[in-house]
């Protein structure tokens, strides 16, 4: 699509309207939107592989959990400053990246998205019983140290960090490289037969995508202030992302955050009439039809609508 | 020693039990059913509803819930696999939404905790010092039952044969006079009903909860991957090594690590041999 | 000096059956080599080996004197050997122009990254092959077989080859596109550009290349100029055999 003066009207108008959102709505409001922030920031990191790529990962929690379990450990238990333990816990989470790579040289479609499955329980399971003095056990963890005080700041925060991994990686698949990440997802011999080493472009989405993971899960620990293994190893959890990606229309950037903030404030409207667990209910049946008339999403929708 | 024999037995019996309808629908359609774990919690479910709150016979509860696992499986193929068909990864992806509705229709109807089933035959026996609850030894019996006759009718019976022909070739087997689709749909439906009576036994084993269905669709999923495609033998022996595994590492090791090994058996496995340990990709 | 590409002893064996039986032959620069032979003789199988997506059992590739045995399919086509398949295989999502963009990708993240696409480029080959200025944004579901193998042809000829290997050109083409494609190949057999050319359509192959050789099951039987190798018995009874 072309870059129109509009659009840049358009995306600065809503960007300033973010901003100053915290003149105006309650506070209760505001932590709805962090989370939405924290989902788009996930979602996004989801789309980059598995959107891109076509290698669907149902573990994603895997990469953010490592992310926030590094952070929250070195922060709690040995009192790294996050300056550092942040950094560090990025770096981890792309070292785990490189892991869920190993088995995605070999196997792609339903067996890939399998073993991403089994990597994520493999670690509910470990982080429960491997050094519970460090982890926090069943438990989990909880006084971890907190970036912002306040509702205001920490909606700042999340959406300064939203926007900026949006926009970079906007700017990033606008490039060719953004062509043959896709290009992979559509047909991976033929990018091979194009002269293009496949296991290097797929290292590097899975690199990125463990990158804006581990960012995401350190930043959001690190707002939550508590960490739980059943909370963030959790199938609800992944079926959040993963349909916030895929709602909004995968490979594309707007697609996940329209789908985040969508899903979040479906979940919140659904409060009033159903409360507790039951919203799922509602939520999910929503989803799967949406998904079922239009698996490439509503920007998709949008398109078709604008176009007829 | 001999606990740990039993023991590993009698879980090894019941996991072939639930693994037996994943392996099915995978082998015949390709598809892997993540809502597959729902048919037992929902199986379960119906079973606790028909025999503990209504107060009918235990075999009634057995017959409902399998015939809504009949009917969720059949339901399932219709409305969702066949209209997705083309794309293997857009029914994960449907059929793990549908999981997620089905866990919070459950908390809706349920609520949220979770209870327990009394043993569908009481009573403990001691064999060689060793304590057998009925209630699991049963299971294994009803399980190796169902395995033998499955293995039976896909050899023998015309529908067992279609079976097979479409899982080796659906073209082929649609030139040849079969209807695909009337295959794909029976298969659903005896998945359904293998779920759910194999919920009803791991609910009396475990107990009911909405998130039930999560482990056990872990262990199908390790069952059906590590045993090979359309195995009905390789399911066996991998459903032994899985319990086996856990019922060692439960006494052994840590309760809580019972899963990890069994992850790591998906891991290592589909890593190094795709194809399993058993691999043929059709039912056999 | 050394063949464009020396084929030696090549073996391939899936289970049971040989595929390739032992098969050498060389090009020579500039050359355009027909391989003609039933269905099921192991053609396909042979351009699949020489791209590195079959390893071959035993035997060397070797290409401008380098042997490429060892090397990926994507170090394969920088070495300069690129092919076409039978069935075309463009990306499906992305229009004519973003299909040629991704053959004419440096092997290098970075400069993915930096460096713009050369749109100039991309509608220079859409165009050398034969393709309309207007097919540059459509899609390839949108395109007529002959212009889906224009595409692939583009696309191969984006990583700048120096050898082509081309599978089954003319399959499914009607007698204008038979006759586009063929124009296409001899204007670039006269820039000097190296053939393989695997076709049934024998009447179409013949002006195309300067010799041919047969195989069946995977073995040589016949090799020399079109005229004489169609006049060899055992390929006469192979085709014969096969009908």
């Amino acid at each position: 699509m072309e870059l129109r003066w509009f659009h840049v009207v358009l995306w600065g108008g809503l960007i300033a309207g973010m901003f100053l959102l915290p003149q105006v709505v309650s506070n209760g409001t505001l932590r709805t939107l962090i989370f939405a922030n924290y989902l788009a920031v996930f979602a996004i990191s989801w789309d980059v592989l598995s959107g891109r790529t076509g290698y669907v990962s149902f573990g994603h929690p895997f990469l953010i959990g490592i992310g926030a379990y590094t952070t929250a450990i070195l922060t709690k238990r040995f009192d790294v400053p996050v300056e550092v333990s942040i950094p560090l816990a990025v770096l981890f989470t792309m070292v785990a990246g490189l892991l869920v790579l190993l088995p995605a040289l070999r196997i792609r479609g339903s067996y890939f998205a399998l073993v991403t499955l089994a990597f994520m329980e493999l670690l509910y399971q470990l982080v429960q019983v491997i050094r519970p003095d460090l982890t926090g056990g069943t438990r989990g963890m909880s006084g971890i140290q907190t970036l912002t005080r306040g509702a205001a700041n920490g909606y700042y925060l999340s959406t300064a960090l939203m926007l900026c991994i949006a926009l970079s990686m906007w700017l990033l698949m606008k490039t060719r490289l953004g062509t043959a990440l896709a290009a992979v997802g559509m047909n991976e011999e033929s990018v091979r037969g194009s002269g293009l080493s496949t296991t290097r472009l797929k290292a590097f989405a899975f690199l990125t995508s463990a990158f804006i993971a581990g960012l995401g899960g350190a930043f959001y620990v690190h707002y939550l202030g508590s960490l739980a293994p059943r909370a963030m190893f959790d199938i609800n959890f992944l079926f959040t992302i993963i349909v916030s990606a895929l709602l909004g229309g995968t490979s594309t950037i707007v697609g996940p955050m329209i789908g985040a903030f969508f899903m979040t404030c479906l979940l919140e409207y659904l409060r009033p009439v159903l409360p507790g667990a039951e919203r799922y209910f509602v939520y999910g049946a929503i989803a799967l039809i949406l998904y079922m008339y239009q698996p490439k999403g509503l920007v998709k929708l949008v398109q078709l609508t604008s176009k007829a | 020693m001999l606990q740990i024999l039993i023991q590993g037995l009698l879980l090894s019996g019941l996991y072939a039990l639930i693994a037996m309808g994943f392996m099915l629908i995978f082998s015949i359609g390709r598809v892997l059913n993540l809502a597959y774990g729902a048919y037992l919690m929902v199986g379960g479910y119906t079973y606790f509803w028909v025999s503990q709150s209504l107060g009918m016979p235990k075999l009634a509860g057995v017959v409902v819930a399998a015939a809504v696992g009949v009917l969720m499986g059949v339901l399932k193929y219709s409305l969702i696999v066949r209209t997705l068909r083309r794309d293997h990864v857009a029914v994960e992806i449907a059929t793990l939404m549908l999981a997620v509705v089905a866990q919070a229709g459950i908390v809706l109807v349920f609520g949220d905790s979770s209870k327990v089933l009394l043993p569908i035959v009481p009573g403990v026996l001691n064999v060689a010092g060793a304590s057998v609850t009925c209630n699991i030894l049963v299971a294994m019996i009803i399980s190796w039952a169902i395995l033998l006759g499955l293995y039976v009718c896909v050899r023998q019976t015309h529908t067992g044969r279609a079976m097979q022909a479409v899982s080796m070739d659906a073209k082929g087997a649609a030139i040849s006079g079969i209807d695909p689709d009337r295959i794909n749909l029976i298969t659903w439906g005896i998945s359904g009903a293998l779920g759910a009576i194999g919920g009803v036994f791991f609910a009396s084993y475990t107990q009911l909860s909405p998130s039930m269905w999560v482990a056990p669709l872990i262990i199908s999923i390790a069952v059906v991957i590590v045993g090979g495609i359309g195995s009905i033998i390789g399911t066996l022996v991998v459903a032994h090594i899985v319990g086996f595994l856990e019922v060692i590492v439960v006494a052994e090791l840590a309760p809580e690590l019972r899963g990890v090994f069994t992850m790591l058996l998906i891991i290592c496995v589909l890593a190094s041999r795709p194809q399993g340990l058993f691999g043929r990709e059709e039912l056999h | 000096m050394s063949a464009a590409l020396e084929v030696s002893g090549l073996v391939k064996r899936f289970g049971g059956l040989v595929a390739t039986n032992d098969l050498s032959f060389s090009l020579q620069e500039g050359e355009s080599l027909g391989l003609i032979g039933p269905n099921g003789a192991g053609k396909t199988t042979v351009l699949s080996q020489i791209m590195g997506e079959l390893r071959q059992d035993s035997g060397t590739i070797e290409l401008f004197g380098q042997e490429i045995s060892a090397l990926s399919t994507s170090r394969r086509i920088q070495a300069g050997v690129s092919r076409t398949y039978q069935i075309p295989r463009p990306f499906g999502d992305m229009n004519v122009a973003e299909n040629i963009r991704v053959g004419l990708m440096p092997d290098d993240i970075w400069k993915l990254i930096v460096s713009p696409p050369d749109a100039e480029r991309e509608r220079e080959l859409a165009l050398s092959v034969g393709l309309a200025e207007s097919d540059l944004l459509r899609t390839p579901s949108e395109l007529a077989m002959g212009d889906l193998r224009k595409l692939e042809m583009a696309r191969t000829m984006a990583t700048a080859p120096r050898v082509m290997l081309l599978d089954e050109v003319f399959a499914g083409l009607t007698a204008g596109e038979v006759a586009q494609i063929s124009e296409l190949i001899q204007s670039m057999r006269k820039d000097g550009m190296t053939f393989l050319i695997v076709s049934h359509d024998l009447p179409a192959l013949e002006p195309l290349i300067d010799r041919a050789i047969a195989i069946e099951r995977g073995i040589m039987i016949a090799e020399g100029a079109f005229s004489e190798v169609m006049n060899d018995k055992s390929v006469q009874a192979s085709y014969l055999g096969s009908v």
